[in-house]
């Protein structure tokens, strides 16, 4: 037998048992009966599981720093230790520090639904379809509050305007939102609305935010989709069902209007190039045109007749000339034989005969050279270089 | 059918027109006629001015779609 102790004494020892044992530790519970104290912010909860419980306290300047708000039912991981209230024997967790760990189940229904789809193929690559170059109508599955659909608007409508957008409005979180995201994809893919791409978006959030779009009838609305669907869920690193269903996945809703949008300045840009292009091409063409004309034109067959033509001018001027020249050779040859036979007339004339001392006999006008043409008594004129004398024939 | 007006009239068709006819006069030049070619000149400034317009005028339209029930 030991000596009997005081009540005191055991739950002193009891607490340095306790205490130094359970000074550290990690408990994963439920919250239940969760309270915070006011005006001193402390809270006071129960931590649970299916068969026991232990009270728990959370200091207000810890509750400052969780990243959540504690709510009944939160499954939780605590760090704490264990502490023992002297006064009334009791014992409970002082926790330190405290996480949701609800995480970790959707994690796993996430990697569970994920499998299941890629086994059926919801995610092969072959048949994400490829989006249209210049998309005209685009459809937005998204909240009609908020800063998605603005971010998107203002992307498009500085790169092209082009475009028109259809809001399908819808809830993009809690109750009843997969649902009323899957309606606004059928609707969506009404024939009457003639859309190019249907785009599902919703602004950044915590793993539970972005649930909807992890929900299995959300990714076969997707799939179903008869219009191509680009996802744009959350922020870059966050990754959904739906992310991986869809034909195409943006980072964020404004990346999304970035990738299925072409920029306008490029496309004004590539515009002018063709317009340079274009007139030079045809300025070239035309130019070209021009010089086989001239070709043409030079060309030795195409000139023949030109040719032949100058040809012959040229040889009816040299007949001309020759024409000419033979008259003149001609004219002058007559010419000078003419002086000449002038010159032997001269030479032969009576004139001369008569300078040296000779007369001839002229009778009735005619030259008589005879003796019988005259008679006595006729008479004659007897013609000297100086004149004539008239005569009478005394005898013969 | 009814789609295909629809279609001549939008940015998408009148600009591939113009990489078209681009493609056209550069790669099978040769084999044009005169007469074709300023044929597809005639397109393409047309074409050209009908892109430059659609761009800069245009202005982004947005329309709600309000739910509607679903059978």
């Amino acid at each position: 037998m030991t000596e009997p102790i005081t009540i005191s004494e055991l739950t002193r020892e009891l607490k340095a048992l306790v205490e130094s044992e359970f000074k550290f530790i990690y408990v994963i519970a439920e919250i239940s009966n969760f309270k915070r104290h006011t005006p001193s912010g402390h809270c006071y909860f129960i931590l649970k599981d299916e068969s026991s419980q232990i009270n728990a306290t959370l200091w207000s300047f810890r509750y400052n720093h969780l990243n959540f708000n504690p709510q009944d039912g939160d499954k939780v991981l605590i760090k704490g230790k264990v502490v023992l209230y002297e006064p009334r024997g009791t014992y409970q967790i002082d926790v330190t520090d405290m996480q949701k760990t609800g995480l970790g189940e959707l994690q796993a229904a996430f990697e569970k639904l994920k499998d299941k789809l890629q086994e059926e193929g919801l995610f092969e690559s072959e048949r994400k379809r490829k989006l249209p170059e210049f998309p005209e109508k685009v459809g937005i599955v998204t909240s009609e509050t908020g800063a998605v659909i603005q971010d998107f608007k203002n992307v498009t409508k500085k790169r092209y305007p082009v475009a028109k957008i259809l809001l399908f409005p819808t809830l993009v979180q809690g109750a009843g939102s997969a649902e009323n995201v899957c309606r606004a994809i059928r609707q969506a893919n009404n024939a009457k609305y003639n859309l190019d791409i249907i785009v599902v978006a919703r602004g950044g959030g915590s793993m539970e935010d972005l649930w909807t779009f992890n929900e299995e009838i959300v990714a076969r609305e997707v799939f179903n989709s008869r219009v191509p669907v680009v996802s744009a869920i959350g922020h870059e690193p966050d990754f959904t069902i739906c992310d991986f269903v869809a034909d195409l996945r943006a980072p964020t809703p404004s990346a999304a209007a970035e990738m299925i949008f072409p920029d306008k300045q490029e496309l004004l840009e590539r515009i002018n190039q063709i317009d340079y292009y274009i007139k030079i091409y045809i300025k070239d063409r035309v130019e070209v045109y021009y010089s086989s004309l001239e070709n043409i034109e030079n060309s030795y067959f195409f000139k023949k007749p030109v040719d032949m033509l100058n040809e012959y001018k040229m040889r009816t001027d040299d007949i001309q000339k020759d024409i000419e020249r033979i008259t003149k050779e001609k004219l002058s040859r007559v010419k000078e034989s003419l002086l000449n036979k002038e010159k032997l007339l001269n030479s032969i004339s009576p004139e001369q005969t008569l300078k040296r001392g000779f007369t001839y006999i002229i009778k009735d006008g005619k030259l008589i050279s005879r003796k019988v043409k005259v008679k006595e008594g006729e008479d004659i004129t007897v013609r000297f270089y100086d004149g004539d004398v008239k005569s009478k024939v005394e005898s013969l | 059918m009814a789609k295909k007006k629809e279609e001549q009239n939008s940015f998408e068709y009148s600009y591939k027109r113009l990489e078209e006819i681009l493609e056209k006069l550069e790669n099978q030049g040769e084999e044009n006629s005169l007469e074709d070619i300023l044929n597809y000149y005639q397109e393409g400034l047309k074409l050209l001015k009908i892109c430059r317009q659609k761009l800069s005028e245009a202005e982004l339209k947005i329309e709600k779609i309000n739910a509607e029930e679903l059978k």
